[in-house]
């Protein structure tokens, strides 16, 4: 459709084409450049507040589990919801941006559709392990007024401090670009989709 | 010359640092010595900067190994001070030797940074700045 015997016009195609592809690019992700300038410390920042977050957490969980080691107090399945927010830290972090945007120079194991597949699983992981938390400590400790409560706040704060850890790494180093694409698959495509087919309609 | 001068420094702090955990332990109002495993997050803590240095140092800036490093380091930095906390709220050890610790902890980890930073890390290190 876009292919033209005439030279001239398929110069001016060709032409028209990569201008408007760039200029989709600068409008795609156009706030994702400005991280890569002062990126490289706020990088190295975010990940050490994020480690410091993380086994912070850790760390409350091995406490209340140390305090209350007896099963009625501290019923031992509850550990579960540490274990899958941790599962999700590591599964969103083990993606980088260049599976994700497509553009990196080996696809991985996964390409570009599974990097999202999985990044979507691991933030569902993520926020549901948070609500499952919540849940606990007001279903498992607060509704039934057991004696010690600080269990329930344990396994909340340990959640609560993932989170934010996950929260703060995404932020850093993936969060505009991560979730620019999340929002485009559906948002830019179908911009590019009218654009290119008004340029279509155009030439013909 | 600054290297002799800056190792013997350092060296000066890590015995000054592990001078005040062994006090936490050998006390005579202590005498407990759980406080002695964090001798394995001391050990520990260097490794994983060591190994991103290593492995891929030409990236300047976002190297996602290096902040991998940082990571883990500071997991562990934060896990030395996690165990004497948790183990003083247990009652294993008393608080007066928790804060031992942890001052030992400290004045360790940054005997461990300024080798970081002075050293650079052991790539550059050559063996006739003695």
């Amino acid at each position: 459709m876009l292919c033209s015997h005439d030279p001239v016009k398929q110069c001016n195609v060709s032409l028209w084409t990569r201008v408007m592809s760039g200029f989709l690019d600068g409008i795609r992700c156009g706030d994702c450049e400005c991280n890569v300038d002062w990126g490289e410390r706020r990088n190295a920042i975010a990940s050490i507040a994020a480690g410091v977050l993380f086994f912070t957490g850790w760390w409350i969980i091995i406490d209340a589990a140390v305090k209350y080691p007896t099963e009625g107090e501290f019923h031992h399945a509850y550990h579960t919801c540490g274990v899958i927010a941790t599962v999700a830290f590591l599964m969103i972090n083990a993606v980088s941006n260049g599976q994700v945007r497509g553009d990196s120079y080996s696809e991985g194991c996964l390409g570009q559709t599974g990097a999202r597949v999985w990044l979507f699983i691991g933030f569902m992981l993520a926020f549901g392990s948070l609500i499952a938390s919540m849940w606990i400590l007001f279903g498992g400790f607060v509704v039934p007024q057991k004696p010690a409560v600080y269990p329930g706040i344990a396994i909340f704060f340990q959640n609560a401090f993932i989170f934010f850890g996950l929260g703060l790494q995404v932020w850093a180093h993936r969060g505009s670009l991560a979730m620019c694409n999340l929002c485009s698959l559906l948002h830019c495509s179908y911009t590019i989709k009218s654009i290119l087919v008004k340029i279509s309609l155009r030439m013909l | 010359m600054a290297g002799i001068k800056a190792l013997v420094g350092l060296s000066f702090s890590g015995a000054i640092g592990l001078t005040f955990l062994l006090l936490g332990c050998a006390l005579e109002q202590y005498g407990v010595y759980w406080p002695l495993f964090v001798l394995i997050f001391y050990v520990l803590s260097p490794i994983p900067t060591f190994i991103s240095r290593r492995l891929s140092d030409d990236d300047s800036s976002s190297n996602a190994c290096r902040e991998l490093a940082y990571f883990l380091t500071t997991g562990i930095v934060v896990s030395s001070f996690g165990l004497p906390i948790v183990l003083a709220r247990n009652s294993t050890i008393q608080w007066g030797a928790c804060g031992l610790v942890m001052t030992g902890n400290a004045v360790i980890f940054l005997t461990i940074l300024g080798f970081f930073v002075i050293f650079g890390g052991g790539d550059e290190f050559s063996w006739e700045q003695w």
